[in-house]
């Protein structure tokens, strides 16, 4: 038997993975497994480059040894639960996604409430705390689940959600009273975080998506919006190429606008929703490109919800604007990238959770511009049949 | 639908009643930060205020920070109307930093203040138990039961303290309560663990903790409690495993060190065994347990005075591992031959703990029962009452009266307690005496005149390893400790290292007829890696594990120069002597007359073959009856069978002062001794099944 010095090996194996090297990673990794048993560090790293290399079945054998083998490290299983939430394994995927505030980075964010979290039974007339987490576009997607928890709980349901979020919130079925995340709730015997929900209440594929829409527009600022896009020719396309920079996988999942040059055709009004840092790329659209820049005009989430209720579609990368027009009903095309976040699944050109959004995926690793390529032709042949 | 304005940044003119009291509900609603900024304010205005210090401390625990959690708590309790519940939880947290006077001493303050203070009573209950002061935990605790009758915890906590107390019934229907109250409570689950292992409940056991593991994945203690049945099944590997998959995230967790430690002494990795010992003492220096565990290890490397100082460190430490480390500090002197020394240590163990089991177990091959020894009423009492506390301790204290009774010629008791112990014994672990016997002759088939003729010339040379092989109770002990008073021959004891490469080498016997010689080679040479290292410069190393008479086929091909002595006795008084032992290794056909028979018989067939197929200056038999009539002689025989010159003292073997690990330890210490040749015939009546076994006839 060989020694293997795994932590030679593993530097030298993270050198190729970040120059996207994978195959010739997984050449390194896989005879030092052969013999079916070998440290744990590896095993991982193999998990990883089969995971990015799409042979899911692989990664969860894996993983799920990794599980067995070492059932206390959580961060296996949170990666686990990615592997099986991606493939669509709903059950168990939803019970180890309840480690995702067991890692390094996130066990100082848990919220340590200390009443104890809802079974998921009747509770008529009892108060129940339900509160969001993480990302804007995890409110959007998940907050549909409020009015299931109330059906299912008869509980008085208080939501705690991110300020933001809060006026889109207020004209969404479910809670019966809501407060600002921070701020102090009343009296409450149980609680849920919003994405324990599925775990709790045993979401299954088929329940979605549920009623669509479940977010709505706020009629004063859709007049207001209606008032400043009437002029515009359609179809009106909304534009979205990068998501928050901080996310893990960002570099995946995000563009840059110059990128999006090759859906430039005469006949199409782009409208840049982007916010944040890479906003200000809408000031110099590609060439042949009619786009207007909204940055400045939009203030919050409610503006970006009438726009998206007006427009005649979303294209965007996988950001929080996607969740939003999806929970409005509003057609979105979303770019993704190979290997996309679990919330995507695979191979499927549409999702359960948002009937009017398509997905377009890369076919290979990093090949933006043979997805970019395919959604023009598209878009070009729904620019025909609108005008 | 109702929306409460957000919260007004907090003002300046808050009184510090309401501050707190909007610190409390935040942090009772999850939200640490406003929480925080709140008890900050009341602390900018009144330094050191008792209410915000504690619940500064409690948020430090939940997020796992305990020393400073400890830090705000002791301050929190320093103000003059510190209330009871501040004191409790003070006490919880010292138990959980390890801090058992300190915890008992805010208990029993807690108390004091309020003596309706339930969660007091829980605290200072278990705070007890785990310092060893069973009886007054138990009164806490069943107050606190009382208290909350359907509280999963409290019944939980009486539990282990029933357990502890040895009231094994009355603490499983505990478990079995609070696991009714809240089925999935994990750390019930693994307690229960622990006691269906001490019941020898194995399968159970395990369930069990897979259970507590799979409820709460990190759970120290049902990781530990797994190791444990996996230890108990003789599978040290996968304990080692469970102990590692605990260090993976908790890698200074000193139960799991030391732990880790007790299955690496198993394994015979004691470099290993050692370094995990001592960061188990490192990470919690004021652990009897971790101490012992050093001990243990340091004895196993012949390391003595080290050992016994690590053990008298344990035996002075309050906790659960006193009363063992008082037993192995006598265990060690019975191993070097200190006899009194022994007896006095012995005697201190059961000062301190009258009914040690494992005292009373090993301080009964140090003498020669009366028949009016106070000891025999006390196990015959212990027995009686339920009172032991663990199935390991039941069988112990059954082997100390069949060893009492035979001591005293009382056949019959000796009988019914020897049957009693070997049928426990026999009830914790699988064993197929027809397919072990079928394997046998596997081995004899496998290993023909046609595979040695074959594979002539294959193996590694060393001369170095001499192997004792036979039946247990058949004379290796002496054998061994006649070469190993020779200048040149060092005895290694029974080493696991030649079953460990059997196991390792796919299906035995029959894939070694595929073996190159490549295989052969290297087989032998990962048996040498284990006894080079024990050589010190002198020519032969003695492997005297029994079993290893399977494998004389195997040591034949791999290691071609290496000697082998097989160790004969009269069959009947072997098996005798095996039954009336409770072996600390695996051994698993000893413990059922019929199985013994059989199993010997078997064994008689194979080394038949062996003796048809071994060269005769690589194999020789020596019997027992023979070494006990002349001993001279035969010395003389084994020495020249390994090529050495004669040396005198080979004769005064019980001279030698080197430890012996094996349940022969106090007899090669006696000038040899003929009371144990055909002594098996007074007991010949109950003797039936094995002396059908063995066609042996009695008229």
């Amino acid at each position: 038997m060989t020694i293997v010095d795994a932590s030679v090996v593993d530097q030298q194996i993270h050198a190729l993975i970040a120059q996207g090297r994978l195959e010739e990673a997984e050449a390194i990794v896989r005879p030092l497994l052969a013999s079916g048993s070998g440290p744990i560090p590896l095993w991982r790293l193999l998990a990883q480059l089969s995971r990015q290399q799409g042979r899911l079945a692989e990664t969860r054998a894996v993983q799920e040894m990794l599980v067995e083998a070492v059932p206390g490290d959580l961060s296996g299983r949170f990666d686990l639960a990615e592997t099986l939430l991606l493939m669509g394994e709903f059950e168990r995927g939803w019970r180890e996604y309840h480690y995702r505030y067991s890692l390094s980075h996130t066990t100082r964010i848990e919220r340590k409430v200390q009443r104890p979290r809802w079974d998921g039974r009747p509770m008529p007339g009892r108060p129940l705390l339900i509160h969001d987490e993480q990302g804007y576009g995890d409110t959007f997607q998940f907050i549909r689940m409020v009015a299931w928890a109330k059906e299912r709980s008869q509980a008085h349901v208080i939501l705690e959600i991110n300020r933001e979020s809060l006026s889109l919130a207020e004209r969404c079925k479910g809670a019966d009273e809501l407060i600002v995340r921070g701020t102090l709730p009343p009296a409450f015997d149980v609680h849920c975080e919003m994405m324990s929900l599925p775990m709790v209440m045993g979401l299954k594929l088929d329940d979605l998506p549920g009623t669509i829409p479940y977010l709505s527009p706020s009629p004063t600022r859709v007049a207001k919006w209606r008032r400043r896009l009437a002029k515009l020719p359609r179809p009106l396309v909304c534009l979205v190429w990068a998501g928050r920079p901080a996310h893990h996988n960002d570099a995946n999942r995000s563009m840059t606008l110059a990128d999006l040059a090759p859906l430039a055709m005469p006949g199409v009004t782009f409208l840049a929703v982007q916010k944040g840092p890479k906003a200000a790329e809408a000031k110099t659209p590609p060439a042949g490109m009619t786009l207007l820049a909204l940055d400045d005009e939009i203030d919050d989430f409610e503006d970006t919800a009438a726009i998206l209720s007006i427009a005649d579609l979303l294209i965007s990368v996988d950001s929080s604007p996607v969740h939003l027009a999806g929970a409005l009903g509003r057609p979105v095309w979303v770019l993704l990238p190979f290997i996309p976040d679990w919330r995507w699944l695979m191979d499927r050109a549409d999702t359960p959770w948002y009937p009017q959004t398509r997905l377009f995926r890369q076919s290979a690793r990093g090949d933006w511009p043979g997805t970019l390529a395919r959604m023009a032709n598209e878009l070009a042949a729904l620019r025909d049949k609108i005008r | 639908m109702a929306r409460k304005p957000s919260a007004p940044a907090p003002s300046q003119d808050l009184s510090i009643e309401e501050a707190l009291s909007r610190a409390y509900a935040h942090w009772n609603a999850g939200q640490a930060d406003q929480a925080e900024l709140f008890c900050q304010r009341v602390l900018a205005v009144w330094p050191g205020q008792a209410d915000a210090l504690h619940l500064m401390g409690v948020m430090a625990h939940a997020y796992g920070n305990l020393d400073l959690a400890l830090q705000h708590l002791r301050l929190a309790c320093q103000a003059p109307r510190a209330p009871a519940v501040y004191f409790s939880n003070l006490a919880e947290m010292c138990r959980q930093k390890g801090l058992l006077s300190e915890g008992e001493r805010a208990g029993r303050r807690a108390v004091a203040l309020d003596n309706n203070l339930v969660a007091g009573w829980n605290n200072l209950g278990i705070i007890l138990q785990e310092a060893g002061k069973l009886d007054e935990s138990l009164s806490c605790l069943e107050r606190v039961v009382a208290l909350q009758q359907n509280s999963p915890e409290a019944h939980n906590n009486l539990a282990n303290t029933c357990k502890r107390l040895g009231r094994l019934d009355r603490a499983e229907g505990y478990y079995a309560k609070a696991l009714s109250l809240n089925p999935n409570y994990a750390e019930a689950h693994s307690n229960l663990a622990n006691l269906l292992n001490d019941r020898g409940r194995l399968d159970e056991a395990a369930a069990e903790a897979r259970r507590a593991i799979d409820l709460n994945p990190q759970m120290a203690d049902a990781y530990i409690n797994l190791a444990a049945v996996e230890s108990s099944r003789y599978r040290f590997t996968e304990a080692l495993r469970w102990l590692d998959a605990l260090l993976v995230f908790a890698p200074m967790h000193a139960g799991g060190l030391a732990a880790r430690a007790q299955s690496l002494i198993r394994l015979e990795r004691l470099p290993e065994a050692l370094e995990s010992a001592k960061r188990a003492v490192e990470n919690a220096p004021e652990s009897s347990d971790a101490h012992n565990t050093v001990g243990q290890v340091l004895q196993a490397l012949s390391r003595f005075d080290e050992a016994l100082e690590a053990f008298d460190r344990a035996a002075s430490l309050p906790g659960l591992a006193t009363e063992n480390a008082l037993v192995n500090r006598a265990i060690l002197f019975m191993e070097n031959g200190r006899k009194d020394e022994a007896r006095a240590a012995f005697d201190r163990a059961l000062d301190s703990f009258p009914r040690s089991a494992q005292a009373l177990f090993n301080r009964s091959d140090l003498k020669t029962f009366a028949e009016n020894d106070p000891d025999i009423r006390t196990i015959e009492d212990m027995l009686l009452d339920g009172g032991t506390r663990s199935l390991a301790d039941s069988q112990a204290l059954h082997f100390t009266l069949g060893k009492a009774y035979l001591d005293v010629g009382n056949s019959d008791r000796a009988f019914y307690h020897l049957n009693e112990g070997n049928r426990l014994k026999r009830s914790t672990f699988h064993f197929d005496i027809g397919a072990t016997t079928e394997w046998m002759r596997r081995i004899a088939k496998v290993f023909s005149p046609a595979l040695f003729k074959s594979c002539r010339g294959v193996g590694a040379p060393s001369s170095l390893p001499v192997f004792i092989v036979g039946i247990p109770r058949s004379g290796t002990t002496l054998i061994e400790q006649i070469l190993a008073s020779h200048s040149q021959v060092l005895g290694g004891g029974e080493l696991s290292q030649l079953q460990r490469i059997v196991d390792g080498i796919g299906v035995y016997p029959e894939d070694v007829v595929k073996f190159d010689k490549t295989v052969w080679e290297r087989i032998g040479r990962d048996y040498l890696a284990r006894v080079e290292p024990l050589a010190q410069g002198r020519l032969h190393v003695v492997d005297k594990m029994p079993a290893n008479f399977l494998h004389a086929g195997l040591i034949r091909l791999a290691l071609p120069n290496a000697r082998i002595i097989h160790c004969r006795r009269d069959p009947v008084d072997t098996c005798l002597s095996c039954y009336t032992k409770l072996f600390t290794a695996e051994q698993l056909f000893t413990y059922d007359l019929a199985e013994l028979g059989r199993f010997h018989v078997a064994y008689q067939k194979l080394m038949a073959h062996w003796r048809k197929v071994l060269p005769k200056d690589r194999f020789i038999e020596v019997d027992y009856e023979a070494v006990v009539d002349d001993l001279e002689g035969e010395a003389k025989r084994l020495i020249d069978f390994l090529g050495l010159p004669w040396e005198e003292s080979c004769l005064n073997f019980h001279e030698n002062r080197r430890t012996i690990r094996t349940a022969s330890v106090n007899q090669v210490r006696r000038p040899i001794y003929k009371s144990s040749m055909g002594r098996w015939k007074a007991h010949a009546r109950h003797l039936e099944p094995l002396l059908t076994a063995l066609g042996v006839d009695l008229t």
